[in-house]
């Protein structure tokens, strides 16, 4: 037990890192299983993370109802960005939310403070952010937090919605054909997707003390992208592996010091070369084999 | 006496009384081992900062071998771990530093922005924590263990703007800055209240973003505004290029800038247009006091290459720690109660104390850029 | 002033558009965005900058640099995208691919350059002759620097216009499949695809580091997520849309900053680019284009 308490003791912010990474690699994976390549989630998450922390710094907000209102100003963006971009497919798509992340990310720099009723409100902080967040976003949190979204993605899995997904997924006037209302298909997952990395925004700032526009950007994107994919698009199970492995990795091969750079690019290269259905498929691949 | 020499006679006297006294070998740190925990930023986007830091602790570590810096013949280390401009990786560098139960003192991380997710883990746990680069408002306030031998922009700037307005007596200013940077938006806030308080106009102010490259579309409405001077909140890498091509655009008018053109490559790479350009800061390459021109030797002897800021400010804090380690602070307990009690110490970046913010209390320095480096403003 | 502005906004224009017309090629030909598209505009500065320094007149350097990139793209295809179209991977996970090329062309030239600005040569722009022509002022470097980046542009459309080469890559923009049928070697095509794609972003990052006399290792970045917007307003896959692009993405951000919008230059570009994409999500000129060039 003593062994136990002192690892967490030294990899306690390692381990939220990873809950909070799998919440926000979920979030995407939710609209890349619909077929949507919508590379919005780092915007999504930046607006319910300042949320969040603007709601917890400015009104003493408790946690619970930080997140409440986070995640429903993130699922209702998400659903509103759906309207305009409902005709995008594929990397055309893709582009489009890359740049609204990229316009949200402005936003957050310039809407440092506002003047309003002749005071001056403070909001984003701009690029010198805003700090003192409460840390109250402790591991038991994150980790609830994530069977939540785990159960519900399991739960919507066997709705009739997670067949029409599928069904909009791999064709599109088939789905049409029997009576399937695609944009409203494609609103509900932006929306839910939204909605996740909403979660896993509100839970980054409640869990890091500080945020910054930079925490949102095109980085923060290719890094859930990568962590999605590297696990494997087709099931949850490869988004939380994905997320897990590749925020242990920089930690893991710490000891390659000078080396350790060229290292992850290789070990990336590597991996999505042997597996490029993902980490899970080889699980799923293994497990033919053995049945059969 | 001019402004100049009185810090410099004080620094004088104030080394002779703490220069060190020879191998302090038989000290109360002697043989014992002291890990010091660094985080720098030595790949990715802060690389060209937490490069030199890097390498001002190597340094160091050659420096404790050597005998050149005296720890009191404790066998002490500046073990550098690197964060890769990844602030989850500065996070879990602090946690582990702070938990392995060995190291006494974190130095760095080398942004502000990572500090602010960094230290409140230390201040929790109430251990000693020092930056050396970060320098935004607010870093020293998130515990009674955060310190800083930084020099922050509030700290450099109003004497800068002060003593230019003295001579210049200008009326009318332009601010150029990165909105999308911690340390160059508080070089916005900063000019902007001193120059308001000084009772300069400022006609027009710019902005652009960090790793941009054209500031002529920028420049050329600045020069439609004609501005008697112009601030620049950036740093080097932005800073020479505004300068650069200003020059190129013809534009004549004074320019001032921070810390973030403290480079010893300005002039080279700026050129020409670069000469008169006043840059405050908290450390002068060219200072003349024995243990600068000693570090400034061997750093470019090392590296190839003179060191910058950043280079001086981690040396200066390994000589600190070294300075604390060697007066018996050989736990993270003693080195906390060591800081608090720290009056004077001499570093490359002179004789500096703690105020009672545990911010550093030493002058700035007004710089001219010259040919081929810099020289005190006149 | 204006006069001045719209000046330097088809400088900057001309860079982008070179960069530009390499990312829309390899996505015309394959499909995939190729994400280290930036990291060989940026080893390509550092080649021929080494070359410079070694005393190679500066225009060989440059040409020379060009081929270098052209030879890292074709290695990026053999590495990162020719094994996962022999196994029909799609177009998401060669994306991945491609970023981990890029961490690793970033890495090798932290390891050989270090993290230091470096320069074509110490001193400044000053030195440099300037002209000036009524209102405005450019110096010799950004004529030569323009013209050489139209020059490319030229060439680039005369190969696809009135070669073999140029027939194949067409054919194979068109129907990889019908393309194969008709005897035309598939990888071979591809291979060359990538020689001139990233020859061209190469030279791009050659001409940046030339214009502003700085190298640095992260020079890439911001042109990047520039280079997708630029491709988008022409209309992905589409070369010519691809050089107007270029120029109208140089014009909208030097006229955001004239107009005092500095601080939202970006939000109006991506804006600009969200809205047409939205109004016409083949953008102005549409995949079409290559294949008809």
């Amino acid at each position: 037990m003593t062994l136990l308490a002192d690892f967490y003791a030294k990899h306690s912010r390692l381990i939220d890192q990873i809950g909070v990474n799998a919440i926000l690699a979920l979030s995407l994976s939710v609209s890349l299983q619909a077929g949507q390549l919508a590379l919005a989630q780092a915007a999504f998450m930046g607006i319910a993370a300042y949320v969040s922390a603007m709601l917890a710094l400015n009104a003493h907000w408790p946690l619970v109802a930080t997140i409440a209102v986070a995640m429903l100003v993130s699922t209702v963006v998400a659903a509103l960005l759906a309207y305009p971009v409902r005709r995008l497919r594929g990397v055309f798509l893709a582009i489009a939310t890359i740049g609204f992340g990229e316009i949200v990310r402005v936003c957050a720099n310039n809407l440092g403070s506002i003047q309003f009723a002749g005071r001056t409100v403070q909001l984003t902080g701009g690029a010198e952010g805003l700090s003192g967040i409460p840390n109250d976003a402790t591991t038991l949190v994150i980790y609830a937090s994530l069977a939540f979204v785990a159960l519900a993605l399991v739960l919507i899995s066997r709705t009739k919605f997670a067949l029409a997904v599928a069904l909009v997924r791999e064709d599109e006037y088939a789905a049409r054909g029997v009576g399937i209302d695609v944009g409203a298909v494609r609103t509900l997952s932006l929306a839910l997707g939204g909605a996740i990395a909403g979660l896993g925004g509100a839970l980054y700032a409640h869990a890091s003390f500080f945020i910054t526009p930079t925490d949102f950007g095109f980085a923060r994107m290719e890094q859930i992208l990568v962590w999605c994919v590297v696990g494997g698009v087709t099931s949850p199970f490869g988004a939380v592996l994905g997320a897990t492995l590749l925020s242990i990795l920089p930690e893991a091969i710490r000891f390659l010091a000078d080396y350790r750079e060229i290292s992850n690019g290789v070990i990336l290269l590597a991996v999505i070369l042997f597996a490029p259905g993902g980490l899970s498929s080889l699980w799923r691949r293994g497990a033919v084999r053995v049945r059969s | 006496m001019n402004r100049t020499t009185v810090p410099v006679l004080a620094l004088l006297a104030i080394a002779a009384l703490v220069a060190p006294s020879g191998a302090a070998s038989k000290g109360p740190a002697a043989g014992k081992t002291v890990h010091v925990g660094v985080i720098a930023d030595v790949t990715g986007g802060a690389g060209i900062y937490g490069t030199p830091q890097k390498n001002a602790y190597e340094l160091a570590n050659d420096d404790v071998k050597s005998g050149k810096i005296d720890a009191g013949g404790a066998n002490l280390t500046f073990d550098v771990a690197d964060a890769a401009t990844d602030g989850a990786q500065v996070v879990n560098l602090m946690q582990k530093f702070t938990t392995d139960g060995q190291t006494v003192i974190v130095l760095g991380p080398t942004l502000s922005g990572e500090a602010f997710k960094a230290f409140p883990i230390a201040a929790k746990a109430n251990f000693p924590v020092m930056g050396t680069s970060t320098t935004a408002e607010g870093v020293t306030a998130m515990g009674s263990s955060v310190y800083r031998d930084a020099l922050a922009e509030s700290q450099v700037i109003p004497t800068t703007v002060k003593r230019t307005h003295d001579k210049w007596h200008y009326k009318t200013a332009a601010i150029i800055y990165g909105d999308d940077n911690a340390f160059t938006k508080t070089d916005y806030d900063v000019f902007a209240r001193e120059f308001k308080a000084a009772g300069v106009d400022i006609v027009d102010v710019e902005t652009f973003h960090i790793k941009d490259t054209d500031f002529q579309a920028a420049l050329t409405r600045i020069e439609s505004k004609h501005p008697d001077v112009i601030a620049i909140g950036g740093l080097f890498p932005e800073a020479t290029k505004i300068i650069q091509q200003a020059g190129k655009l013809g534009m004549k008018t004074h320019m001032v800038g921070g810390n973030g053109l403290n480079a010893p490559d300005m002039y080279s790479v700026a050129g020409p247009a670069s000469q008169g350009t006043v840059v405050g800061a908290a450390w002068f390459s060219g200072a003349k006091y024995s243990s600068n021109l000693d570090f400034v030797k061997h750093y470019s002897a090392k590296y190839g290459k003179g060191p910058d800021q950043f280079a001086a400010q981690s040396y200066a804090a390994a000589q600190i720690v070294a300075y604390l380690v060697a007066h018996g602070a050989t736990t993270k307990d003693e080195m906390s109660a060591a800081l608090k009690n720290v009056r004077v110490i001499q570093t490359v970046l002179g004789p500096i104390g703690f105020d009672q913010n545990r911010d550093v209390k030493s002058s700035p320095v007004i710089l001219s850029i010259v040919k081929d480096g810099f020289a005190y403003f006149h | 002033m204006i006069a001045q502005q719209l000046f330097n906004g088809l400088f900057l224009g001309a860079v982008y558009a070179l960069f530009a017309v390499g990312y829309t090629l390899v996505f015309g030909v394959l499909d995939i965005l190729n994400l280290a598209h930036a990291a060989i505009f940026t080893a390509a500065a550092f080649v021929a900058l080494s070359l410079a320094l070694a005393g190679m007149p500066l225009p060989l350097a440059f040409l020379v640099a060009a081929a270098v990139a052209g030879i890292i793209g074709i290695l990026l295809d053999r590495v990162a995208f020719a094994p996962l179209r022999a196994r029909n991977a799609g177009t998401l996970v060669p994306l991945i691919s491609s970023i981990g090329v890029a961490i690793i062309i970033g890495a090798i030239m932290r390891g050989i350059y270090g993290v230091d600005e470096r320069h074509f040569t110490t001193g400044g722009l000053e030195t440099v002759p300037a002209i000036r022509l009524g209102p405005v002022t450019f110096t010799t470097v950004e004529l030569a620097i323009f013209l050489s980046a139209v020059a490319l542009m030229l060439v680039l459309s005369w190969v696809l216009r009135s070669t073999t080469l140029g027939r194949r890559i067409r054919a194979v923009a068109e129907d990889r499949i019908a393309a194969a049928l008709l005897g035309v070697d598939l990888e071979r095509t591809i291979a060359a695809t990538f020689f001139i794609a990233s020859s061209l972003g190469g030279a791009a990052g050659v001409l940046t580091g030339l214009e502003y006399n700085s190298v640095t290792l992260d020079m890439g970045g911001p042109i990047e997520l520039k280079g997708l917007a630029v491709i988008i307003l022409g209309g992905m896959g589409s070369v010519t849309g691809a050089v107007i692009g270029g120029f109208i993405l140089g014009a909208v951000e030097t006229l955001a900053v004239a107009y005092g919008a500095s601080a939202w230059r970006d939000a109006i570009v991506f804006g600009v680019m969200f809205v047409l994409l939205v109004a016409r999500p083949t953008g102005l000129f549409g995949k079409r284009a290559l294949r008809q060039a």
